[in-house]
């Protein structure tokens, strides 16, 4: 016991340490950064007084008597899906469930997360313990509440609180659980403070899994969330004969396996002979994850078996036999001048489609509009896939596979919901919110590249084209692009063609996305430089080629923080989706619970907590990219 | 010097081979600026030409019109029967024909080594990864550098990459390598490797077009050397001719500034 007393002392030093390890000892960092003379002396004093104020206004708020988190508590299901049905709720765990094994496999795939010392892990157990020390003591004392429940006043109107000393008594859990914290990091500081163990890591993914499953375990004791209010009975009620929530225990339990379940198999493949395999099917259901789980599995379509068998199945089986049939032609090595030819000719004849469509000459499927243009492009890129039978049998089944996607998505949301809902959309909240910003990032993507390719593009119709589509898209705000998808465009469409509220929305903001995208795109291709064209043309790489393997590989991991950028202001930017009218998790919170009887004009909650999810995404997001920088960075050195 | 005297100065061992490389009264514009003056030259298979010349002569302009990095706007370039015109099916059998090195190694800095070598061979010549691979690993070791397959470029000295540069090249089995002052951007101890894997691929028999300001290994290697000002090739000759008579007073004076 004795050696942990010693180091506390030092570990009390190092909690204000702000950030990780300076090279100094401590006493001397202090005086070199903060209070090198008097001016910096103060002002140093000063922005620690404001902080500590900060943070005790901040947890005056919350812990407030005001507040009402039973509000956000009892809402918390309607933040994340909005109102989708009781009946069919299993519907939603089964999708969360299916990404969340997904994202198990691939972090077992891809797993060498890297590792963390841990001593690091004792200064973040020690900061927070610190940190929760603070918090405990600068937080006013409680409002004293009388035998009836409510507040006490005194004579001139002010709240009775509670004594300091007091304060701190009622609060000893919270001192608990610091000085469990503080004890726990000091004492592995202190094991871990010779040169050699300094160095001793413990795998990221093992911090993770013993995070995750803190929280879960946390649900099986901490209440987090209400399930309804019964108005007669004036309580929350959860399971039969429990008054506090804990429904979501189990499922979430459920996830944890999963994830671990799948983080073991992914580990399994990694060594294995399927490994480029899995890695390619995991991408692939990455990629179709997020239409399939929104318009397949929570949608629920009702389909229309005759119509699928006489027009449905027939059209698909043609596009994909004959497109197929058409590329192995194309794909043949004597096939010269005639495969561009053809190529350009479909190019031309899928864009008219397109141009009949806007004025009404001809009827056509908006799936076969669709296929003709993916043929054309396939087309295109079919001289790449020259020669060798194998090379030409991955374009033929590459095609095969894209049709079977887009006509069986198409079919699926051309089909009515079984999912009845009060709301047009039939989902809203956080679910909403994220299904927005994935299939946004995930489309505008290869947008976005084709534009800032087309306006680096030595053809000056192409950069003409994209030069002015970006300009011009940039010179709009998010706002209107999104009304004008929503209130004009179907205006414009002909009879017979319609949009959803949700795929329109999806689609101007996945244009208004791309112009972005495009900038900082374009940025990461003009530090490539011209040696880098040269020597791919040197050995005899073609265009596309250059462009695939050489310039768009370094161009984008240039680029990478830019787009991140992009990825975190998409997703903080759906909340304008409340405008046009769909429910976006902020809008939940600012006016779905507000309106509700039993919560009337109780905002704040729901806001804060809005607030936290999208920083702790966000957060997330910009901590992995750095990652990712560094990972990629090697190739640069 | 006319043309049919540079033919005969070159080596006896040459006097079989075909014509590689048909230069004639190539004219190079950059804007009003002509870099290039009515170069005129043959290299025969199997030859190794030393350019040579001051800054700003016009060797760079050249060694590139032929594998049409550059475009020449006046005469004719033929490489190994074919004509270098617009015609794009032209240019990409050129090019898979021809290997380039450059000064600065331009090597692909994302790409470890051995993908960088790989690379056209897999997608210009459909070569199946594994054949690749084994090929690549031999010209590593031909190159001397067997041990950095799996590094990053960015990992390697000047000399190294250089010679990853030179190997990423004949992975494509040229008929013709070109090299652009293949040693000015290497620091003096790493000059030598380079050269040493270049006099190894000149006793190999490939045909070599070569700037360089490295006399050394002109006199050592060349069958020929030209000397170019001003856009034109003003001598042409046999390194003995060359270091020890050269007839033009502008070769002399480049000779007595260099030498
Ligand atoms: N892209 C260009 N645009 C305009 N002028 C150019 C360009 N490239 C080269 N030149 C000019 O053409 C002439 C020949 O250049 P080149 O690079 O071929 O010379 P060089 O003999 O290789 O010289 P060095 O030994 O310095 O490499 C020079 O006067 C140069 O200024
Ligand atoms: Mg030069």
């Amino acid at each position: 016991m004795s050696d942990v007393n010693q180091v506390s002392a030092d570990a009390e030093e190092e909690q204000f340490s702000p950030h990780e390890t300076p090279s100094l000892p401590v006493g001397q960092w202090l005086r070199k950064n903060l209070f090198s003379n008097w001016a910096n002396g103060i002002l140093t004093l000063l922005g620690v007084l404001a902080a500590l104020a900060a943070l005790r206004g901040v947890l005056n708020f919350v812990f407030s008597e005001n507040r009402q988190w039973d509000a956000v508590r009892t809402n918390l299901r309607a933040l994340m899906t909005l109102s989708y049905p009781e009946s069919q709720y299993i519907r939603v765990w089964v999708a969360l469930g299916f990404i969340v094994g997904l994202a198990g496999l691939s972090a077992g795939i891809w797993a060498n997360w890297g590792g963390v010392s841990v001593r690091r892990i004792s200064t973040w157990l020690m900061g927070t313990g610190a940190l929760l020390a603070l918090c405990v003591i600068v937080r006013e004392p409680s409002v004293i509440l009388g035998s009836d429940g409510k507040v006490i006043r005194s004579i001139d109107g002010s709240l009775r609180r509670e004594s300091f000393m007091d304060a701190m008594v009622d609060r000893s859990t919270w001192w608990i659980a610091a000085v469990l914290l503080l004890a726990v990091g000091a004492a592995l500081w202190s094991r871990f403070s010779d040169p050699v163990r300094r160095r001793v890591e413990v795998s990221v993914t093992s911090v993770v899994f013993v995070g995750l499953g803190l929280a879960v375990l946390s649900l099986w004791i901490a209440p987090y969330g209400h399930y309804a209010f019964i108005s007669e009975t004036k309580s929350y009620i959860a399971e039969s004969g429990r008054t506090v929530a804990f429904s979501t225990k189990m499922p979430w339990t459920v996830m944890l396996i999963l994830l671990s379940c799948f983080f073991f198999v992914g580990r399994f493949f990694q060594s294995g002979r399927y490994l480029g395999f899995v890695k390619g099917a995991s991408n692939l259901l990455w990629l179709i994850s997020p239409l399939t789980l929104f318009w397949v599995v929570l949608r629920d379509p009702a389909l229309d078996y005759g119509h699928v068998i006489s027009t449905d199945l027939p059209m698909g089986l043609a596009f994909g036999l004959l497109g197929g049939a058409l590329l192995w032609g194309l794909t043949r090595a004597s096939i010269g001048e005639a495969g561009r030819i053809t190529a350009t000719a479909l190019l031309v004849f899928a864009i008219f489609n397109w141009v009949a469509a806007f004025f009404g000459w001809y009827p056509m499927l908006q799936k076969a509009r669709i296929s003709f243009l993916l043929l054309a492009l396939a087309a295109l890129l079919a001289p790449n896939f020259m020669g060798e039978v194998a090379k030409r049998r991955q374009l033929v089944l590459g095609w095969v596979g894209v049709t079977a996607l887009v006509h069986y998505l198409a079919t699926m949301i051309n089909t009515p919901s079984t999912v009845e809902l009060q709301s047009t959309e039939f989902l809203g909240g956080l679910g909403l919110t994220l299904f927005v910003a994935l299939i946004v990032v995930l489309l505008s993507f290869p947008l976005g590249v084709l534009l800032a390719l087309g306006r680096t593009s030595k053809f000056p119709i192409f950069r003409m084209l994209s030069t002015s589509y970006i300009e011009v898209i940039r010179g709009v705000p998010l706002i209107s692009v999104l009304i004008f998808f929503s209130v004009m465009v179907p205006l414009f469409l002909p009879d017979g063609m319609e949009l959803a509220e949700l795929a329109a929305v999806l689609t101007g903001y996945t244009l208004f996305s791309a112009a972005y995208l495009a900038e900082n795109v374009r940025g990461g291709l003009q530090s490539i430089t011209k040696g880098q064209y040269e020597a791919a043309d040197a050995i005899g790489l073609t265009p596309a080629q250059r462009t695939g393997f050489i310039v768009l590989p370094q161009a984008l991991t240039v680029s990478i923080p830019q787009l991140v950028g992009q990825v975190i202001s998409t997703f903080k930017e759906t909340s304008l989706l409340a405008i046009i009218g769909l429910f976006d998790f902020l809008r939940v919170a600012n006016s779905v619970i507000p309106a509700q009887s039993e919560f009337m004009g109780v905002k704040r909650e729901g806001i804060l907590l809005v607030a936290m999810i999208y920083f702790f995404f966000n957060f997330t997001i910009s901590k992995y990219s750095q990652r990712l920088e560094r990972r990629v960075g090697l190739g640069e050195r | 010097m006319s043309i049919d005297d540079a033919t005969t100065a070159a080596n006896d061992r040459l006097a079989g081979s075909e014509d590689m490389i048909v230069c004639v009264d190539v004219d190079k514009f950059y804007g009003d600026f002509q870099a290039l003056k009515g170069v005129t030259a043959t290299i025969k298979e199997g030859e190794v030409a030393v350019v040579c010349g001051p800054s700003g002569s016009g060797k760079s302009t050249w060694i590139r019109c032929i594998n049409r990095l550059e475009v020449h706007q006046g005469g004719d370039i033929v490489v190994d029967g074919i004509e270098l015109t617009n015609d794009l099916r032209n240019i990409e059998k050129i090019r898979s024909e021809v290997g380039m090195v450059f000064q600065q190694f331009n090597l692909f800095p994302h790409l470890t080594v051995l993908d960088n070598i790989t690379l056209a061979p897999i997608w210009v010549r459909k070569k199946p990864r594994a054949e690749a691979e084994a090929m690549a690993r031999a010209l590593l070791d031909r190159v001397g550098i067997p041990e950095q397959a799996e590094k990053f470029p960015g990992q390697l000295s000047g000399g190294q990459q250089q010679r990853v540069a030179i190997a990423r090249s004949l992975a494509m089995e040229p008929r013709v390598m070109l090299f652009d002052e293949p040693t000015s951007a290497l620091d003096p101890e790493m000059i030598k490797e380079v050269l040493d894997v270049m006099k190894e691929l000149a006793r190999s028999g490939i045909t070599m077009m070569v700037v360089t300001h490295e006399m050394g290994f002109a006199r050592e290697v060349a069958d020929r050397i030209m000397f170019m000002e001003g856009g034109e090739i003003v001598e042409v000759g046999t390194p003995e001719h060359f270091f020890t008579n050269p007839t033009e007073d502008r070769t002399k004076l480049f000779l007595s500034q260099i030498l």
